[in-house]
């Protein structure tokens, strides 16, 4: 290896980094606390389904189990558990190697820093689709029979559009982290102020600023799961009415397509432009 | 032939000057940049490794500008001073890893982190977790994934800091070893005589500016009138104190936690002799030898004075 090597492409070099990245990743304690969240909706759906075993017959609204579950999804996963994950580990794909003062070990080779970013990216997704698609599974298999109106069999296409939705919105949220991440320099502030501040906050407020957000897509993608919108306190039903005015489902999939590249575009740019000063 | 030229180079963070309007040529060979800590060494090699982009000025690396070059690091190695790992890694799988960001195939990954981990005396312990390592093994990891693509340029931030005396021999044996095979080494210390055992070649660098290139020898002198602190983690503490209570240029020593702290006028006899003793093994591991680098400011404020 001397001068005339050719430098790797970023494909290549985005998938080493995903090799280094991955593990470091799985086994982290920020992978032990966020499996111990997305226990929690698992935890919740036993409780029915404990119901309908011991006392069935209180159960009167037939489709009651496959109602929750829609709830659960759109209320736990799409609001919470998604974007938490999201940003805990989005902002930390780069913040965690300037960290550990481990950047100077990857930004001392001949790559593009992009395929850095790329690669921690990739290992996001796996580590995050692994942690939060079978907890969705489960669920959906504990809370759809409760009831006794509706079978597995005939909603396994919602699930599988609800884990395509899911996936989705971890990418989307994971590309936007990451640029955070890659930006700003306390990007785990910038993040949950995203998260907790700014998606509820514009999805709920009437005009185009929602088009900002990945809360309004994403919701459009799990419609089965929407909450009436003839019910609750008139402050409740204004928001709803705000969360209803939601794009199609191929408008949905082409903006968060349209994040993800845009966001990964950036993130790349200013991890190639940024300096990164470790603490000594 | 040059191959760091830097032009009027300065890097400031904000108001804080980290290397200031400087110009120098490094050439082949060994070459010690030596200075104390704040000197603005680190901010010199992270420029040199293109990991800060200069505020001012321009630096040129084997005769190419090396920000946003990263092609330029099939050419330069670099072992950084942080002891910073992937922990839960072996040193093989790290090092094999490392040299894979350099496009090289799985196999040949593989031979050459067992070159590297050969060439720094670590092949025994490569299949054991980073994690696991002592302070000497983690140094010479670093040192494995610097050496592995076979650069032209090698640069070392304080890399025997922390070895214990017959490592910090190996070692400073093994980095005049790459130099005869016609490796270019910018290693930096803020301890003198480290420098001097690799090469005569020096920079002194001091408040972000380069004091004096050339030969080290115009400055030995001065070192001999500052008494030189020597902090040694060992086993046996009482014992060696005792020992080295022995030592005639030995001008004070104290007992710390596991640790002895000797003062010497004679910094080359006194490591000399401390070698010998650990290598004997009379009285047990000596761990770790450090050296505080307020010797070197003492030598510092007097060049500076004068």
């Amino acid at each position: 290896m001397n001068t005339s090597s050719r430098q790797p492409s970023t494909a290549f070099s985005a998938a080493r980094i995903f090799e280094l990245s991955l593990p470091q990743m799985l086994w982290s304690r920020r992978s032990i606390l966020l499996a111990l969240l997305v226990c929690g909706p698992m935890a919740l759906a036993t409780v029915p389904r404990g119901a309908w075993i011991i006392r069935p017959s209180q159960f009167t609204d037939a489709t009651v189990g496959f109602d929750i579950y829609g709830l659960m999804i759109w209320l736990l996963y799409v609001r919470f558990i998604v974007p938490v994950l999201g940003v805990f580990y989005g902002t930390s794909m780069i913040a965690d190697e300037v960290e550990d003062k481990t950047i100077t070990y990857l930004f001392t080779r001949p790559i593009q820093r992009r395929a850095v970013i790329l690669g921690k990216y990739a290992a996001y997704l796996v580590c995050t689709l692994l942690l939060v698609l079978p907890s969705a599974m489960i669920v959906f298999f504990l809370l759809v029979p409760v009831g006794g109106g509706t079978s597995i069999g005939v909603q396994f296409p919602v699930l599988i559009r609800d884990l395509g939705a899911l996936a989705i919105g971890l990418a989307a949220y994971g590309a936007v982290f990451a640029y955070v991440g890659a930006r700003v320099r306390r990007p785990l502030l910038a993040g949950l102020a995203f998260v907790f501040g700014w998606e509820p906050a514009m999805v709920v407020i009437p005009g185009y600023l929602k088009r900002l957000s990945v809360a309004y897509y994403l919701q459009a993608l799990i419609p089965h799961a929407r909450p009436p919108d003839d019910a609750g306190p008139p402050l409740i039903v204004v928001a709803l009415r705000g969360l209803l005015e939601e794009p199609s489902a191929l408008g949905a999939v082409v903006g968060l397509a349209v994040i993800i590249g845009l966001c990964l575009w950036a993130a790349g740019r200013a991890v190639e432009q940024r300096e990164y000063v470790l603490e000594q | 032939m040059t191959v760091i030229a830097a032009e009027h180079l300065s890097k400031w963070y904000g108001q804080v000057i980290g290397i200031n309007d400087v110009s120098v040529q490094v050439p082949a060979g060994v070459t010690g940049l030596l200075g104390p800590n704040g000197a603005g060494k680190s901010t010199f090699m992270k420029l040199v490794t293109g990991q800060l982009k200069p505020s001012q000025g321009t630096i040129r690396i084997l005769g190419e500008p090396i920000w946003g070059n990263p092609a330029l690091y099939f050419r330069i190695g670099f072992c950084p001073e942080q002891d910073a790992f992937y922990e839960r890694m072996t040193g093989r799988e790290w090092v094999r890893a490392l040299v894979r960001l350099h496009g090289a195939t799985e196999s040949d990954a593989a031979s050459l982190a067992d070159r590297a981990l050969e060439a720094v005396d670590l092949m025994p312990a490569g299949d054991k977790k980073i994690g696991a390592y002592s302070k000497g093994m983690r140094q010479r990891v670093k040192m494995a994934q610097a050496i592995a693509h076979d650069p032209e340029l090698i640069i070392l931030d304080e890399p025997l800091s922390g070895m214990d005396p017959i490592l910090r021999r190996k070692s400073i044996r093994m980095i005049r070893d790459w130099a005869r095979q016609g490796k270019s080494i910018l290693v930096s210390s803020h301890v003198l005589h480290e420098i001097e055992a690799m090469t005569s070649n020096i920079l002194l660098i001091n408040q972000g500016r380069i004091l004096a290139e050339g030969d080290v020898h115009h400055i030995r002198d001065l070192i001999d009138e500052h008494p030189h602190t020597v902090h040694i983690r060992a086993d046996h503490t009482r014992e060696l104190a005792r020992e080295l209570l022995a030592f005639d240029d030995v001008r004070s020593l104290r007992l710390e936690e596991e640790a002895v702290v000797v003062e010497t006028t004679r910094p080359d006899a006194f490591y000399a002799r401390l070698t010998e003793l650990a290598a004997s093994g009379s009285l047990g591991d000596i761990t770790e030898v450090t050296s505080p680098d307020d010797n070197l400011q003492a030598v510092f404020q007097y060049l500076v004075k004068s």
